[in-house]
Formats: C-alpha cells, sequence, structure tokens
C-alpha cells in the first residue's frame, strides 16, 4: 500500500506537466505533400566494381528492368551483369615468381537475376540552403545465375565455365534529379551457393535510371 | 565618402534641379552602347560661333586650385587639350587636406572653355570602357557649349551612359531628362526614352521619370518603343487623380498585344474597384481573364488572382476565394508573402475549417515571415482555439500580441513619434508608395557612397557637381519619405489598436468560458475524421524546422475540447 502511495506521489508531478503540455500546446503538425517522384517502369544502366575478391577486380556493366506496383514495393524483373576482370599484383606474383597455374583462379563472367525491392525511406535533403534535392533508399532481395570461370586453357584461350546459383541482397540509393532521370547507387552482394556457401561476389555500383510512366 | 546630405527642400528644388545643366537622373543601366555613328556629326560639327564669348572668361587660367585635367589644359593648348586630358585626373581629384573653401572656389570658377575634339576623345574613351575619363571630358564639353551646339544633347546622353555604368544611375537619370525636357536633338530621343524606360524597372525619382518626362511628354512625336509605354503613364497620372474618362483616351492608343494594354486594364480596374461602393460578378471576371494574360508579369497576374480571391471573399464566396488562393503561382521555394497566407487562413476560417487555418497560421510563424506585421494573426489564432474549446491556448494566442507589440502600443499611447517606432516604421516601410520611396532613398545612400569612389576620376568640376546633384536629390526623397511614413505609420498605428482591442475582448471572453462550470455528464464532441494519407502523399512530422516547399502543406491535427449540445 505505501509503495502504491509512493509511486502515485511520483507519478503525479510528471503526468501533471504532460497534461499541461498538451493543454498550452495542443495537436500535432504535418507537413503533407504529394510525393514529387514516382517510379513505374525503370529502365537502368549502370557501372561498378567487384572488389572483393584477392585475385582480380572486376570491372561490371550492368542493365535492369524495374517494375513498380507502388512507392514501396517494386520487382526488378531482370538484370544482367559482365564482368570484365583484372588481374592483381599478387595474381601476377603467385604466378611469376611462384609458379602457381593461371588455371587455378576462378572468376566472375556474368550475371542474371530478378529481385524484389523494397523501398521504406523516401526524403528530402538540402542542398546549400538553395535547392531541395528527394532521395529514396531501397533494398533488395532475389536470386541469381553465376557464371564463373574456373579454369582456363591459356594457350588456346579457351575456358571452363560454370553456372552456379547465388542468393542477391542488396541496399541502394536513389537521387532524383527530374521526374524521369535518377541516378541509383548500389550496394550488394552475391551469395554463391554450390554445396554450402562457396564465394561472396559484393558488387558496387552507380546507374543511371529512367523512369518511364511515373505519375505525377 | 559620403555625399553631404541637405535640409529637406521643396519640390521648387527639385524643378531646380531640372534647370541646372547637370541635375539629371541617370537611367537604367544598359548592356549596348549606342551607335557610334552618333561620332561622325560631333567631329565633323565646327566649334559654334557663340562659344567665342564664353571664351573670354575661361580663357583667364584658374586660380591654383585643381581643377578638371581636361579644362585646365584646353587655355594653355587648345589644340593639344584633349590628348593631355586624361593624364592628370589624379591632380584633379579633391584633396583631403585642401581647405573646403579652396575648393569650393575652384568648383565656383566659370567653366573653362575647351576644345570641341574633346567630344570626340570623350567617345573614344565611352566605347574603351573608359567610363570616368568620358564622363569628365563630356562634362567639360558641356559645360563649355552652349545647348545649340548640334552635339550637346549626345553629350548629355553618353554622360547619362557613362554614369549609368558606373552605377550612378540618379545622376545619369538627371541627364537624361534633361535631354528628355530640352528635345534640341530629335535623333537623342529615342534612346534617351527607351533607356529612362529601362531606369523605371529599379528604384527611380518617380516624379522625375513617371511624371514630369512620360506623365507630360508630347506623346505627337514619340517612336512606337515608348509611345505605349508614355501613353500608359500619362493614363496612369490621370487615373490617380481621378480623371478616368482622361485615362481611357491614353489607354486606348495602347496597342492591344503589348504588355502595356494588359498593365493598362489592370490599372483600371483596380482604379474602379477603388471607387466602387458594391463589387459586382463583372469586375470578378475581368480580373480573372487579366490573371490569365500572359503578356503580365507573373506578380501582375498573381495580384489579379488576389484581387479575385479577395472579391469573392468579401461577396462571402469563401470557395471560390479558395479557388483564387490556389491559383497563385509561386516560383520554386519562394516563400510566398504573409498576407497571402493570412487572408487564405480567414477564409479557410469562415468555411470552418479550423485545423487547416492552425495549418496556415503555423506557416506565418516561419522565419521568412517574422518580420511581417501582422497583428490579425493573433486575433485569427485565438479564435480558432476560442472555437476548438482550447481556451488556455486561446488565452495565450490573444495575450502574444500586446507582448510582441507592447513598445509600439506604449509608443501608441504615449503620442511618441511613431515613426520612431521600430515595428510600425518596418511595417509601413513594406509595402506601398513608402515603399518604393525608401528603396530609391536607399539606392540614392548607396550611389552616393559610389560617387566617392570616383571623385579622382571625374575631376573636381564634375564631382562636385554630381555632389549637388545627390544631395538636392537625396533631401527631396528624404522629405517625400518622410512624408509618406508619417500617413503610413498613422494606418499601421490603426491597424495595431484595433486588433489590440479585439484581443482584449477575446481576453475577456475567453476568460470568462475558461473558468465556466461544466455540466454533469458532459461529453466531449466527436473528434473530426482526418482525411487519410493517400498513396500519393508523403508526411513529413514538423519540429518546428520550417522548409519552404512545405510552407502551403501543414496539416494539424488538434482535439476539439467543447461539450457537446444539451449535455445536462
Amino acid at each position: 500500500m505505501k509503495r502504491t502511495l509512493l509511486l502515485l506521489v511520483c507519478l503525479a508531478p510528471v503526468l501533471a506537466h504532460a497534461q499541461g503540455e498538451e493543454l498550452e500546446n495542443p495537436g500535432t503538425v504535418l507537413a503533407v505533400q504529394d510525393r514529387t517522384y514516382r517510379m513505374a517502369s525503370e529502365l537502368w544502366i549502370g557501372i561498378g566494381v567487384a572488389p572483393l575478391d584477392a585475385f582480380y577486380k572486376g570491372v561490371t556493366g550492368q542493365v535492369g528492368y524495374v517494375y513498380h506496383f507502388s512507392d514501396s514495393f517494386a520487382w526488378q524483373v531482370g538484370r544482367g551483369l559482365l564482368s570484365y576482370n583484372i588481374k592483381t599484383g599478387l595474381r601476377n606474383q603467385l604466378e611469376t615468381q611462384f609458379g602457381v597455374s593461371p588455371t587455378a583462379f576462378p572468376q566472375l563472367n556474368w550475371i542474371v537475376g530478378s529481385d524484389v525491392m523494397w523501398t521504406p525511406i523516401y526524403g528530402k535533403t538540402s542542398w546549400l540552403n538553395s535547392s531541395v534535392g528527394h532521395f529514396e533508399v531501397f533494398g533488395t532481395l532475389g536470386g541469381s545465375v553465376v557464371n564463373e570461370r574456373i579454369a582456363a586453357d591459356v594457350a588456346s584461350g579457351s575456358g571452363q565455365t560454370v553456372f552456379r546459383p547465388a542468393i542477391h541482397l542488396g541496399l541502394g540509393a536513389r537521387l532524383f534529379t527530374s521526374k524521369n532521370v535518377s541516378f541509383r547507387l548500389d550496394f550488394s552482394n552475391e551469395f554463391v551457393i554450390y554445396k554450402g556457401l562457396e564465394a561472396n561476389i559484393l558488387l558496387v555500383q552507380l546507374a543511371l535510371a529512367l523512369n518511364f510512366g511515373g505519375t505525377e | 565618402m559620403s555625399v553631404v546630405r541637405m535640409q529637406p527642400v521643396t519640390a521648387a528644388a527639385v524643378a531646380l534641379v531640372l534647370a541646372l545643366p547637370g541635375f539629371a537622373q541617370t537611367p537604367a543601366p544598359q548592356s549596348t552602347p549606342p551607335p557610334p555613328a552618333t561620332k561622325a556629326p560631333a567631329a565633323a560639327a565646327p566649334p559654334p560661333p557663340s562659344a567665342a564669348p564664353a571664351a573670354a572668361p575661361a580663357s583667364s587660367p584658374p586660380a591654383q586650385a585643381p581643377r578638371p585635367a581636361g579644362a585646365a589644359a584646353a587655355p594653355a593648348q587648345p589644340g593639344a587639350a584633349p590628348a593631355t586630358a586624361p593624364a592628370a585626373p589624379a591632380a584633379a581629384a579633391p584633396q583631403a587636406g585642401q581647405p573646403a573653401a579652396q575648393q569650393q572656389a575652384a568648383a565656383d570658377q566659370p567653366p573653362p572653355k575647351v576644345d570641341p575634339k574633346i567630344f570626340d576623345e570623350a567617345l573614344k574613351d565611352y566605347f574603351d570602357n573608359k567610363q570616368e575619363q568620358a564622363a569628365r571630358k563630356l562634362y567639360a564639353f558641356i559645360e563649355s557649349t552652349p545647348p545649340t551646339d548640334e552635339n550637346f544633347a549626345w553629350a548629355q546622353y553618353f554622360l547619362a551612359r557613362c554614369l549609368i555604368d558606373l552605377n550612378l544611375r540618379h545622376g545619369g537619370a538627371v541627364y537624361l531628362a534633361k535631354v528628355a525636357h530640352e528635345r534640341s536633338n530629335p535623333q537623342v530621343l529615342p534612346k534617351t526614352l527607351e533607356a529612362l524606360k529601362v531606369l523605371t524597372q529599379v528604384p527611380h525619382d518617380e516624379v522625375l521619370i513617371d511624371e514630369q518626362i512620360f506623365g507630360s511628354l508630347d506623346l505627337g512625336f514619340l517612336p512606337d518603343s515608348v509611345s505605349d509605354y508614355a501613353n500608359y503613364q500619362q493614363g496612369l497620372v490621370d487615373l490617380r487623380v481621378g480623371n478616368e474618362r482622361w485615362a481611357r483616351t491614353h489607354f486606348v492608343k495602347l496597342d492591344e498585344e503589348g504588355v502595356e494594354a494588359s498593365r493598362a486594364k489592370f490599372a483600371l480596374l483596380v482604379t474602379r474597384l477603388r471607387n466602387a461602393k458594391q463589387v459586382d460578378d463583372q469586375m470578378i471576371d475581368d480580373f480573372l481573364e487579366l490573371s490569365k494574360d500572359q503578356k503580365l508579369t507573373q506578380e501582375a497576374r498573381n495580384e489579379a488572382r488576389l484581387a479575385v480571391a479577395r472579391l469573392r471573399y468579401e461577396k462571402k464566396d469563401y470557395e471560390g476565394a479558395l479557388k483564387a488562393y490556389d491559383m497563385v503561382q509561386l516560383p520554386s521555394l519562394d516563400p510566398g508573402r504573409a498576407t497571402l497566407y493570412l487572408e487564405e487562413a480567414w477564409t479557410r476560417y469562415n468555411l470552418g475549417q479550423l485545423r487547416a487555418t492552425i495549418g496556415l497560421l503555423t506557416t506565418l510563424d516561419a522565419p521568412s515571415f517574422r518580420d511581417e506585421f501582422l497583428p490579425d494573426k493573433y486575433i485569427l489564432r485565438a479564435l480558432v482555439y476560442r472555437d476548438l474549446c482550447q481556451y488556455l491556448p486561446a488565452k495565450r494566442a490573444a495575450k502574444e500580441l500586446t507582448r510582441r507589440f507592447s513598445d509600439s502600443l506604449e509608443a501608441i499611447r504615449e503620442r511618441d513619434d511613431l515613426t520612431q517606432d521600430f515595428r510600425l516604421r518596418r511595417a509601413a516601410n513594406s509595402h506601398g508608395s513608402t515603399r518604393r520611396t525608401a528603396k530609391f532613398l536607399e539606392s540614392l545612400n548607396l550611389e552616393g557612397e559610389q560617387l566617392g569612389r570616383h571623385a579622382g576620376g571625374f575631376g573636381e568640376r564634375l564631382y562636385k557637381h554630381l555632389q549637388k546633384v545627390y544631395d538636392l536629390a537625396h533631401a527631396e526623397a528624404e522629405r517625400l519619405y518622410q512624408q509618406r511614413l508619417q500617413e503610413a505609420v498613422r494606418e499601421e498605428a490603426d491597424r495595431l489598436l484595433r486588433a489590440d482591442e479585439q484581443v482584449r475582448l477575446m481576453e475577456y471572453e475567453v476568460g470568462l468560458k475558461l473558468y465556466e462550470r461544466v455540466k454533469r455528464g458532459a461529453k466531449l464532441v466527436q473528434p473530426e475524421k482526418q482525411p487519410a494519407l493517400t498513396s500519393a502523399q508523403i508526411a513529413f512530422k514538423f519540429t518546428g524546422e520550417y522548409w519552404n516547399d512545405e510552407l502551403r502543406s501543414y496539416r494539424v491535427t488538434i482535439p476539439s475540447r467543447c461539450i457537446e449540445e444539451g449535455a445536462q
């Protein structure tokens, strides 16, 4: 009983303050605006890098098409990536100084896939207090097929390639510049699965996105 | 160096300024220089015989006081005078340590005779972008040449252009006005009038340019480029004195496709509105039509829309008024005008949209409008809170007015000089003719400072002369400003007093309600349903940070604390 009384005595000023505040400043204010930018059908083209592998760095080119069901949910119907791989110094060193066979280094050739896209964040930002920019942040989750070269016949220039399934997980941001044009920055990872998790392919990409049929 | 401000002078002083050779207002800066073809007549023109008598007093070398270089060189070597002229600008500059009396004596000396070729040299300097040197030579030429000389008007015109290029617009306008008044050379006049027309787009001497030039021009000879503008200005002058019929005789001459025709329609409608005892639908339609006229500026179209909204409000067509307010188009990220939001807030209040009204009043608290003089804002806020039975906020909103304007109210009650009250003065300066005069006065101050920087380049005679021009203009502008300010602050004080009175009534009423006994079994009224957000909308919670793009978008959720009718 005493405890209850003590608790009530302690809580009373807090409640009174809250009530007083509500009485003096009633209500809440929201700035309700029409979305300036809304996506509908999006075609994008981007360039990026696959920086994770120690033996090569991939310079990638990718295109894709996204259909936006709503402002927060979309389906990345298809995307295709092609990688141009550049040997690292480490690999050169291994090949020339330690006699490691060039066929021992698997590397990415291309990826195709499809994802769902969720856009929970839409916001605006001020540029030098003189203009307002709009952006959104999205996540992607989907599946991919990864084509890798696992062996190479150096003499003939041909090689052996394999297909691997992969889970695609990504995070990206989009900066709108007009109703029809926006720029995307994507960070994604392909979890290549073959008898367990075989490899991670991290991709960083900057893309130009064209929007068709967006509502005003 | 700042221009010395003289005591206020009467309008007669302005007339005197116009009568003097050097007193003219500078036209607005123009990027395209006049065609150099005008140089030809100047070079060919022999020195007029009438110049001979003038040479007599000038030929005696002045005292050792500094003089404009061109002027000093002329008596000694008539032929070489122009060439030596630019050599000594510094010597001509007023010396800081020189006794004032000596400087005055130098300035009072009769103008020295100069070789007419100095005009050509001045033009060359002008086209070589040496405006200071050109101005000094042109002034020397004007001083020593009779007005009948065929290059006299050209010299005035180019002197004006030099001054305008040097941001001494008023000085330039005075010379352009002289050309327009004297009309000694018909070739110069069109360019002069065009330059003056451009000047009207920046703060300028309205009496000198609008009334004494465009308002009184003989319209028969005017080129097409300025005749419409002159007709429009003359119509405006007639409208101001209440002669609509005379104004119409000018307005009917306007080209229907021209911008002046649209502006004239607007002016006619505003005048009619001012004189009308009852608003008719035709007037609203006329304003509506004008609001779609693409020949008008965006600002003028917005004014027409606001006029439509106000007229509909007067007729209690609140929905129609809201539509008109919605039509007002603001540039991207432009905060707009406080009066627009306040008027819309009143309209929504009359429609019973209390929360939308509070939303607009939230807008008016934005930093962009912090300095606005809006006593109504506090009354309206108190009214809304009262209608929602939020009596404590209502009382606080009402008190806010007396708190915020306590100094001004005190000054009114004590019958102090209201022009010295910061808030009332700012309110008076924010609109109408007081604002225009204040801006002109400000531009004169700035140009006065600019003039000091050219003291060396202009030479003493021109510098002193321009100082006089600016002193007189400043004195007259100050007099006019004070006169308008007196009237404007009185109006603002009246507004404030009326608002204060209403606020006191409101406080009393709210005080009674605040302590009213609540009956047994009383229930709060059902809360109003708030419209849900659509998929195309986005909401940002307002936390006191104002974004210009959100100013018209605030949505307030505030519960009503009113008791249901019929409670026992």
